[in-house]
């Protein structure tokens, strides 16, 4: 076997099978069962990025398990599923670092770190599969996963919270197994790699964005995410800035993108359900006290702008929305974890409680700014070049009222998170608690995600050439 | 008869008449002599379906029509898995010690005869065995719910086996004779089929009352409330599979339903398991008691069954047998694990119980792998079998059916969920303060399931081969 193809096997399959051996690893000691995870982590995204030279050669590399049927699990390392993997791993990994100080205080700290690495190998799971029936098989356990992530704290209103997560984003998986299932009888076959140029009927396409919208949070599905915020910081870190709700932007590229042609009126129909989601969470973010909440409304207006540089129908846009998944993801975990260390160390996730932080916790109020402006899309950070593809390309579609939607959204989002960063950082000292700056590897993690953000915007060159590479081999129906 | 089989009904027989006299002086050699019967019961089962050359031949030298063996190692494992968690729940002072275990095994033989036989007389004699046992079973504890449960049972069942003698005899006037192979040949034929079908309605709804299907499932929450804690989880995993469930794929096989023939039938019976699956997921939302609930949910699974035998298509027979295995294991594990917490706790009350995940970590988990995959949660057991469900109904253009099939996993979903939140998270309530995880030995039955639930979702290939050749043995 290929050394590739045994990247791509070990990807997906030490975190998964990895994530049951750490209840094990822990029955050594608590040292050994942290590095466990966190190697696991690390090792999980060298295998990803390793794959990295192979595809931009314009290769790929895939692997086939029969199952009966046509059920084959397929793993198949493209340009789209080895970008999203990285920057997946790559987070995760970051977040698991973070996670060593941040959690070591709670309960369930072995379940913790379980289903995080669980998560992140079904994760891998769903970026790598070719194959429709286990994108939904690993679908629905990040769906596990992060069920009993949310759920960490075990207060009734913590677990309600959980099995509202679980519900609707199962609700949308099971409509998105009957597109599926719509599919496989149709063309016989759930091999993506099959179906590439296919057209694809209405009703299948409309059962599958479904599943998408709620995965990703979107609207009429968005409540759950910002309900999921009684997670532990890490957790929402992870499930919904960086990860889990990219999981629908994802599957709209892989199955709407590069695989589909979406029937005409379609792209449109998600344009404005992105487009209205964008506002009224934008509208949201800029009046709730709560600063996991804010964050979480915010993630919910930016994943919105993914769908309008997926939905837009011709490259600049998709380059950029892909560009806008790297970009989020780093910096809005940033924000997240920022927001672990401070609501940590200020006792309250209560704005109005907070106030003058920037002298006691600097480095913190730092790492929050430089994420804040690359969510903003100030130049010269990453965030902004992401934004500019996505609006400019968005502009050759031509689809004014759209356009305009975004456009307040955008300005609404500037609000906010100036909002937010002088409620926390700036004016009167709130005096609650005796806050202070968070532990060594807490703030190291959070600035490197920070410097990360600023650095992919000077180097923008490299991922913008790999997106749209990636958009002019994979792309269909694309102008 | 199948006569390869015979064995494994003869021996526990033999043991369960030799239980009492071997337990007179020894209460425990009662327990001993029954578990070691169906263990070696299992083994030997085991061997014959799971050895090498079998797997490697793609189960094509499976004896029978391979749907009865299964059956039977199905029947053996539920067996030993409730003669197992017995022998360490039942207290040490109960009176009637040795004929619970000799009813226990005269229910195993009676199980196995009913999936053995060939016609339809020595099945009604089987059933009739296998309701008497556990109309005795259910009692095992002599409290008042546990009459109240026998009794529900007795009225409600008995009426069905007149449903099912009345068309048996209907049938041997209009067939003159009660093969199952007379009945199949007589299906195939071309002749009017008016009075052999009235007679198989009656069979058939005799078995849908016994299966305990809507809108005759009003006594199965009764019974298996009632029930003694060990023996529900023996009434719900298998007995009420083999006595109802099991008879209905078979008929559903006999008369043909795949090629269009007693057409109303099949669709009476579809009907009915959708409605069950609707009724009993609804109804389950709204239980405080873990075992009513887990009942109700039984109803709506059972009507997964169902649906897919009305079907009756290779796809949907496969479907409906791979469900009836997926069932029986994680609706075992869940039944045990609630008499675990009885046990503990001294109530399933739902309200009284809370925050149980830290004391019983095991019994926690092992409910966690058997709920979702009775949710059909991938890539678990129960999300294949009710896959090869749903494809069948969309492949047959029913897609009203599969769409509603699919999407009332969600419900099942959310009452276990409401389940696993009351049960063990949330705060410790007075109920479950100080409370410990039970004992190995009676871990090691939901254990080994659990550990069963989750091969068969993995090995989905090998045993999508096996029960490919059981529905082309079955139905060609």
């Amino acid at each position: 076997m290929d050394l590739p193809i045994q990247m791509l096997i070990t990807a997906v399959a030490v975190p998964v099978f990895g994530a049951f051996l750490i209840p094990i690893a822990a029955k050594v000691s608590v040292p050994t069962r942290n590095a466990f995870a966190v190697l696991l982590g690390l090792f999980t995204f060298f295998a990803a990025a390793s794959l990295m030279k192979l595809v931009v050669g314009g290769q790929t590399a895939s692997w086939t398990l029969a199952f009966p049927r046509g059920f084959d699990l397929i793993l198949h390392a493209d340009m789209l599923s080895v970008f999203m993997a990285s920057i997946s791993a790559f987070v995760s990994a970051i977040i698991l670092i973070y996670s060593l100080d941040y959690i070591s205080h709670y309960d369930n700290q072995t379940e913790y770190y379980a289903m995080v690495v669980l998560f992140l190998g079904s994760m891998m799971g769903l970026v790598f599969s070719a194959s429709l029936l286990w994108m939904y098989v690993f679908w629905e356990m990040t769906g596990f996963a992060s069920w009993r992530l949310v759920g960490f704290f075990r207060s009734d209103k913590d677990v309600a919270k959980a099995n509202k997560t679980i519900l609707v984003t199962v609700f949308g998986a099971l409509c998105m197994l009957v597109g599926i299932i719509m599919i496989y009888f149709d063309y016989g076959t759930l091999d993506l790699r099959a179906l590439h140029g296919q057209a694809i009927s209405y009703a299948a396409a409309g059962f599958i964005l479904v599943g998408i919208l709620s995965k990703s949070a979107t609207l009429p599905f968005s409540t759950w995410l910002p309900d999921a915020g009684v997670a532990p910081s890490t957790v929402t870190s992870l499930l919904h800035a960086a990860v889990l709700v990219k999981i629908g932007v994802y599957a709209y590229a892989r199955i709407f993108g590069v695989t589909f042609a979406a029937p005409d009126g379609f792209s449109t129909a998600v344009l404005y359900i992105a487009g209205a989601s964008a506002l009224v969470s934008a509208g949201a973010a800029l009046i709730d006290t709560d600063i996991k909440r804010i964050i979480a409304y915010s993630t919910i207006s930016q994943l919105a702008f993914i769908f309008l540089g997926l939905a837009s129908g011709n490259k600049t846009a998709f380059a950029g929305a892909l560009l806008y998944i790297l970009m989020h993801s780093i910096a809005k975990a940033g924000l997240f974890l920022c927001a672990g260390i401070i609501e940590q160390n200020a006792h309250t996730k209560d704005i109005n409680q907070m106030g003058g932080l920037f002298s006691s916790m600097p480095v913190t109020g730092a790492a929050f700014a430089l994420c804040s402006l690359s969510v903003m899309g100030i130049p010269p950070f990453g965030g902004f070049f992401s934004k500019f593809m996505v609006f400019s390309g968005a502009a050759q579609n031509g689809n004014l009222p759209v356009l305009l939607m975004f456009l307040a959204g955008a300005v609404m989002t500037l609000l906010y998170l100036v909002r937010l960063f002088y409620k926390i950082f700036l004016g009167e000292p709130g005096g609650h608690g005796n806050p202070k700056e968070g532990s060594y590897t807490m703030v190291a993690s959070v600035m490197a995600l920070a410097l990360i953000g600023l650095a992919l915007g000077a180097l923008i060159y490299y991922p913008s050439a790999y997106t749209e590479l990636l958009t002019n081999n994979l792309g269909v129906n694309l102008q | 008869m199948d006569k390869g089989l015979l064995a494994y009904l003869l021996i526990p027989l033999l043991s369960a008449v030799i239980i009492p006299f071997a337990a007179r002086t020894r209460p425990k050699m009662a327990d001993i002599l029954a578990n070691v019967t169906l263990l070696a019961g299992l083994a030997n089962l085991l061997w014959l379906a799971l050895r090498p050359s079998m797997i490697a031949g793609g189960f094509a030298d499976i004896p029978g029509d391979g749907l009865s063996l299964l059956l039977v190692a199905a029947v053996y494992l539920v067996g030993l898995c409730v003669t197992f968690f017995s022998a360490y729940f039942i207290e040490e002072g109960l009176p009637n010690r040795p004929a619970y275990y000799s009813l226990l095994l005269v229910s195993v033989a009676a199980m196995t005869g009913v999936v053995t036989t060939t016609d339809f007389f020595t099945l009604y004699v089987f059933i009739e065995v296998l309701a008497v046992t556990s109309f005795a079973l259910i009692t095992t504890d002599d409290s008042s719910a546990g009459i109240e449960g026998a009794l529900k049972y007795f009225f409600l069942t008995f009426p069905a086996s007149v449903l099912i003698i009345v068309g048996i005899a209907i049938l041997m006037m209009t067939l003159g004779s009660l093969s199952y192979e007379n009945l199949r040949l007589f299906m195939a034929s071309d002749a009017p089929a008016g009075p052999v079908t009235f007679a198989s309605a009656l069979i058939m709804l005799g078995f849908i009352v016994k299966s305990g299907v809507v809108p005759f499932h009003t006594w199965t929450p009764d019974a298996y409330q009632g029930a003694y804690a060990p023996v529900s989880a023996h009434l719900a995993g298998i007995v009420t599979k083999i006595s109802g469930v099991y008879a209905i794929i078979k008929l559903a096989t006999l008369l043909r339903f795949f090629d269009g023939r007693a057409q109303a039938l099949s669709e009476m019976l579809m009907f009915l398991g959708m409605l069950s699956i609707a009724v009993g997921a609804l109804a389950a939302l709204k239980q405080t008691n873990f075992k009513r609930m887990l009942a109700f949910s039984s109803i709506s699974q059972i009507g997964y069954i169902v649906l897919a035998a009305g079907l009756g298509t290779p796809l949907a027979i496969m479907g409906a047998v791979f469900h009836l295995i997926n069932h029986a294991t994680f609706k075992t594990v869940l039944f045990l694990n609630s008499a675990s917490l009885e046990k503990s706790t001294g109530t399933t009350d739902m309200d009284k119980l809370g925050g149980m995940e830290h004391s019983m970590p095991w019994t926690s988990w092992t409910s966690i792998v058997a709920l979702l995959s009775t949710a059909g949660v991938p890539p678990l057991s129960g999300f294949w079998s009710k896959l090869l469900i749903i494809l069948a109904l969309w492949e047959s253009g029913l897609r009203v059916y599969a769409v509603l099939a699919l999407l009332f996993s969600i419900v099942t979903l959310a009452y276990f969920m409401m389940m696993q939140k009351k049960v063990f998270f949330g705060k410790k309530t007075p109920a479950s303060e100080r409370v410990q995880e039970v004992s190995a030995p009676l871990l090691a039955p939901v254990v080994l399931m659990s550990a069963i639930i989750v091969a068969l979702g993995l090995l989905f290939p090998y045993f999508y081969a096996y029960v490919k050749v059981v529905a082309e043995r079955i139905i060609l």
